[in-house]
């Protein structure tokens, strides 16, 4: 996998992989010329990214873990909650 | 779709429809690149939403299950269900990234760091720990100190991948943010529907102390 040219990873390869994950980083704060910008302050805003996501995601949980009474009483619910994810 | 045409809040309408538009952007593009690498759009299709979705409800269910009888507060059961919804995600990863083999791996040697310290001694697993030393061994030092840094911040984030190589910790970052971004929408949307459906019981029926978080 990474061990193609040896033990030396090429520049390109890793400007293609930074460019990839440039692309999946909330568009607010993506400009054109970013593909030029530091790739350090990139990974900065992927740290932070991955942070708020994973907030996020505890946030949800929470919520989840409170709403998880409604799913008590009403069982076929479940059923409808299914029908409607699908 | 006819069974996304909802009766829900329009929040709940907003999230399938962002599901939907990446979907449909994606999906041009994975068909172009084809088979080039292994499904790098894999996150966002509309069957691996419903597939997390079922895993989803099973695993709370599990976790009510399992709260009902011991202590249920409010924190912990918060707690569980993040792990729940962070194993059934490393699950749907199909085993194929070092992030996900990494959540799986920490769940089990809890459990059996607590059996094993009862029976005998214990025995490191050498899946993790070869995959860790071999991909150290490929050549680390390609970036410079300051990159670096940043570079081992985001190895603490996700988690298993410390001690990755530059590239490996970049495609592993790339997949693991794009399964967040899944997970993110896939449990937002359950609440949706959840907070849906108590309010019409409690509308409906007697008056309950469930509040519709909107």
């Amino acid at each position: 996998m990474s061990g193609r040219r040896g033990s030396r990873i090429s520049d390109d390869e890793i400007n293609e992989l930074i460019s990839k994950l440039q692309a999946l980083l909330p568009e607010s704060s993506r400009r054109r010329s970013a593909s030029r910008s530091s790739a350090s302050k990139l990974l900065k805003e992927t740290c932070s990214y991955i942070k708020s996501l994973h907030r996020e995601v505890d946030d949800l949980s929470e919520r989840l873990s409170g709403l998880m009474s409604t799913m008590d009483n009403d069982s076929p619910q479940a059923e409808i909650i299914r029908s409607l994810l699908r | 779709m006819a069974s996304t045409s909802s009766s829900t809040t329009p929040a709940a309408a907003e999230v399938e429809e962002r599901g939907r538009k990446r979907k449909r952007a994606d999906g041009a593009g994975s068909t172009a690149a084809g088979g080039a690498e292994a499904q790098p759009s894999k996150w966002r299709t509309r069957r691996e939403h419903e597939i997390y979705s079922s895993k989803l409800l099973e695993a709370i269910r599990l976790v009510r299950a399992g709260s009902s009888s011991s202590s249920g507060s409010g924190a912990t059961r918060g707690r569980a269900v993040r792990e729940a919804a962070d194993r059934a995600l490393a699950v749907a990863a199909r085993g194929r990234t070092h992030w996900s083999r990494a959540i799986l791996a920490s769940r089990r040697r809890r459990f059996q760091a607590v059996r094993r310290a009862r029976l005998r001694a214990p025995a490191t697993p050498p899946s993790r720990h070869n995959a860790a030393a071999s991909a150290a061994a490929t050549g680390q030092g390609s970036s410079a100190p300051p990159l670096a840094e940043k570079a081992r911040m985001l190895g603490w984030l996700v988690p298993g991948c410390r001690r990755l190589s530059f590239p490996t910790l970049l495609e592993e970052t790339t997949d693991y943010i794009e399964a967040l971004q899944m997970q993110v929408r896939t449990m937002a949307a359950l609440a949706e529907a959840l907070s849906a459906i108590s309010a019409n019981s409690s509308s409906g029926g007697a008056g309950s102390s469930n509040s519709s978080a909107a």
